[in-house]
């Protein structure tokens, strides 16, 4: 039986698709994209957090944990400040735990999304999920695409809705700033588009790096060569960093944050496609 | 009230003597109102605008003919019973008594915009003098209404002056009056939709009630069917009839934790098993809520002749309300801290009972020192699963409590011609009766707040919000209402755009169909109450829900606005 770490359950999630929504996050990404909000997602193994609000400063966990943080520090702390950032479902123990939502999704016109880190780094997992809530459930799949071919065909088509990120079109400049290769993002993309499926592709708008003329022009050319007809922009979300400090980390994008994004959304409509900008700060 | 003094009179005449006291009172009172309101009519006659002095030539002695001057005639009422100390009295159903006037005006050809600025320049009155706790509590003045809800066939009595109240109040972005909307499985989905933009405004309201769990729960409780399907809400969210009751709906609370606490202490070692344990601690319940039927049986409702002539069967009956001359004379009683109990019997079953990590001595120990010395315990007892996040196990054992001081309290007689009734609110008590009890299994420190009427802890995280609805609608709330709302605080960034603001509504109407009786929205953002809380001068207008009522933050008490802060905030 398959099994995968669950970083994350955003109960009531409202732009994962559509409807009124249950993400569910997948830990372990591939990518590792300089502007990453979500860093507990990252790694494939299970790493410790800690949320500084409430902490005493008593030294529980430091002492349990013999001067490091490891799994008898959580057990130590005595406000219990530090978790697992994952914990370890199979399929049919995920469907357990949202057995009791479900209904309350359905009526509601929405469903379960998977998201992550990167859903399609568990292929097997996922697609077993995505089989045990077929016909419970609306299924969707946010992913940066980044995965083999077969595993990806295999997974659409158990999936009913897509959410795909394309963030560089240039081969370099991917690789530079989310540590890997595009060549199977944008396969699989038009993989997408040619099988029918229903898909939202998303960009995020990441100052000088993402939302320059160049880029954005080269991503609206791609989806109008690819017939797709619309698209949503992801302002820069300034709060990704918070994150970083609770896995012991530092956030330190190469790029200024305090640029506010560019939407260009003139571009856009230019090759026939209709950008919707989602919430945050930016220019057009 | 002219006719209601002939009444008073007719009827002292005719009475037998042994009513004399009441009507002379009740007479006297009526002439000071008339007294009082001749001189107002004077005063207003060179010092207020003509339509206000034409008003008070009519009004309160002749019954009112434009909703103009009912209106005038309802403040009036509302200032002479608060001189009489009737504070927490509620609007009542005011978009069903105030309708016939709306309607009348706009056949005569008075344009809507009209009423409309006469609607909402009587809500802005509402917000004068009414500071009952002098300088504390702002905003807890019993000012709420009523708006919509389903006859017995099924009829729904929402229209178009109900809305107009909704866009007044919309508009207006004021802490009087709080609205409530009574709603069912029925209720079209553009009705949550415009109360969600409500909700939006971050006043805390309106809170909804649930037609279908609450008329069938208050005919249980022994209410005539059609007087069940005319309630209201007292004051936050005692269910009440308008007109017809003289009940005392806050008269005492049952302390889930402190119960839980007590019964743990005395029989924790010596029970083999959970279900033993438990036992006792239903004892505990039934113990408490018979300890209520003891000490509050016979409670009068302060004799109050003014208020008791517009109580339906006080003049009949020649009765003061504290004679229980109205026809409905309950008293209701608080369930405070289900939540914090439920979560700690749970962790003593698991960590206890099941796993047996640790023994019952060393728990005892750990709840007598405060966790003192006990870190690694009490981040065990953290662990455990907690109401709020949809687990059948934890919220089972809240079914139970809730049963048991359901059928302990429910139908006692008062020895005031009346019954109890049991709820699930808690009013201040999740502070006032939480600062000496110690430290519980679910975690909670001595001393420490529990969570707000029907709602999650304050320690137990729960998942999210579909758990949560799920968590607190398991029971059957038709046995609890005296009512007690589930609160949930939304980051306001939810409602940013018409998505977030549609499926809120629609997590609303899921937790109607599933049976829930009571709910309250809040749109909050921490870092604002936190700013607002180093910074007042810069947040003065910041409006927040507190309990049955909105207040301004800046205005509460430190310990209110702690309770805010920490309450679970969902974000998106």
């Amino acid at each position: 039986m398959t099994a995968a770490l669950i970083f994350s359950f955003e109960e009531f999630a409202l732009h994962d698709g559509p409807g009124m929504r249950v993400t569910v996050f997948l830990k372990g990404c591939p990518l590792r994209c300089e502007w990453c909000h979500n860093p507990e997602g990252q790694r494939f193994e299970n790493e410790i957090i800690k949320s500084q609000a409430g902490c005493e400063n008593c030294g529980a966990c430091l002492k349990a944990g013999g001067g490091r943080l490891n799994e008898k520090s959580v057990r130590a702390c005595p406000n219990r400040l530090l978790r697992m950032s994952g914990e370890s479902y199979t399929p049919e123990h995920l469907l357990e735990r949202l057995r009791g939502v479900l209904p309350i999704l359905n009526d509601a016109g929405g469903g379960v999304t998977f998201s992550g880190g990167e859903p399609l780094a568990h292929p097997d997992f996922l697609y077993e999920c995505l089989a045990l809530l077929e016909g419970r459930t609306h299924r969707a799949v946010q992913t940066s695409g980044y995965c083999e071919e077969e595993p990806f065909r295999h997974v659409l088509d158990q999936t009913d809705f897509f959410l795909y990120d394309l963030k560089l079109l240039d081969p370099a400049l991917h690789k530079r700033y989310t540590g890997a290769d595009n060549t199977p993002i944008l396969r699989n993309f038009r993989i997408l588009c040619d099988s029918g499926k229903p898909f939202i592709t998303r960009i995020p708008l990441i100052p000088g790096v993402t939302d320059t003329e160049q880029n954005l022009t080269d991503i609206a050319r791609f989806l109008c060569d690819n017939g797709v007809k619309n698209a949503e922009l992801l302002p820069y979300n300034r709060l990704a960093g918070s994150k970083y400090a609770s896995v012991g980390r530092r956030y330190a994008p190469g790029f200024d944050e305090t640029v506010i994004s560019q939407a260009r959304t003139d571009i856009f409509r230019s090759f026939g496609v209709e950008p919707k900008v989602l919430w945050g700060d930016h220019v057009d | 009230m002219d006719g209601l003094r002939a009444e008073l009179l007719s009827k002292s005449e005719t009475d037998d003597g042994s009513h004399a006291d009441f009507y002379a009172a009740a007479l006297q009172t009526v002439d000071a109102a008339l007294d009082y309101a001749d001189r107002y009519c004077e005063f207003a006659k060179t010092n207020a605008p003509k339509t206000l002095y034409r008003a008070l030539c009519r009004v309160p002695h002749e019954p009112p003919e434009s909703f103009y001057e009912a209106c005038v005639f309802l403040q009036f009422i509302i200032f002479t019973l608060r001189c009489n100390r009737n504070t927490h009295l509620g609007l009542g159903r005011f978009d069903q008594y105030m309708l016939p006037f709306w309607r009348s005006d706009l056949k005569k050809g008075l344009p809507e915009e009209t009423l409309f600025e006469t609607l909402e320049e009587f809500f802005i009155s509402l917000n004068f003098d009414t500071d009952i706790y002098q300088g504390m509590q702002l905003g807890d003045n019993g000012q709420s209404l009523m708006l919509g809800g389903y006859d017995l066939d099924g009829q729904d009595r929402y229209n178009e002056l109900s809305e107009a109240v909704m866009n007044a109040s919309l508009e207006l972005r004021l802490i009087d009056p709080k609205i409530n909307l009574r709603v069912c499985s029925k209720t079209p989905a553009e009705r949550f939709i415009l109360a969600t933009r409500m909700t939006k405004q971050g006043l805390g309201f309106p809170q909804y009630s649930n037609d279908d769990v609450v008329i069938p729960g208050l005919i249980r409780l022994g209410y005539a069917p059609e007087d069940a399907a005319d309630y209201t809400v007292a004051a936050c969210w005692e269910f009440s009839i308008p007109g017809k009751g003289a009940e005392i709906v806050n008269i005492d609370q049952m302390v889930f934790p402190k119960v839980v606490r007590r019964e743990l202490f005395d029989h924790l070692e010596a029970c083999d098993s959970f279900d033993e344990l438990l036992e006792y601690v239903k004892l505990g319940v039934a113990f408490d809520a018979g300890e209520i039927v003891g000490k509050r049986s016979g409670h009068h409702y302060p004799a109050s002749p003014y208020l008791s002539v517009f109580i339906e069967g006080c003049v009949q009956s020649g009765k003061d309300v504290s004679e229980y001359g109205a026809k409905y004379n309950n008293f209701g009683a608080h369930g405070v801290g289900i939540a914090n109990a439920a979560d700690s019997l749970a962790a003593v079953r698991e960590v206890i009972y099941e796993r047996r990590e640790y023994p019952k001595k060393t728990l005892l120990q750990a709840l007598a020192a405060n966790f003192e010395g006990y870190g690694e315990l009490r981040n065990r007892l953290l662990s455990c699963p907690k109401m709020g996040s949809d687990d059948d196990r934890t919220d089972g054992i809240a079914r139970i409590l809730l049963e048991t001081w359901a059928n302990a309290l429910n139908g006692k007689p008062n020895g005031a011609g009346g019954i109890f009734r049991a709820g699930t609110g808690s009013a201040h008590e999740y502070y006032y009766s939480a600062r000496n009890v110690g430290a519980t299994p679910d975690g909670r420190k001595s001393g420490e707040m529990y969570g707000s009427g029907f709602s999650p802890s304050l320690t137990g995280k729960p998942t999210g919000p579909l758990s949560c609805i799920r968590s607190f609608t398991k029971y059957d709330m038709t046995r609890l209402v005296n009512g007690g709302p589930l609160s949930m605080e939304l980051h306001d960034s939810v409602f940013r755009d018409e998505e977030g603001i549609e499926k809120v509504a629609q997590l609303v109407m899921a937790f109607i169909r599933l049976g829930g009786h009571q709910l309250q929205l809040n749109s909050v953002n921490r870092d604002v109450l936190l700013d607002a809380r180093e910074h007042p001068e810069a947040h003065r207008d910041l409006i927040v829900r507190v309990w049955g009522w909105s207040g301004y933050f800046v205005e509460l008490d430190k310990q209110y606005q702690e309770h805010i802060i920490r309450r679970t905030e969902f974000q998106v």
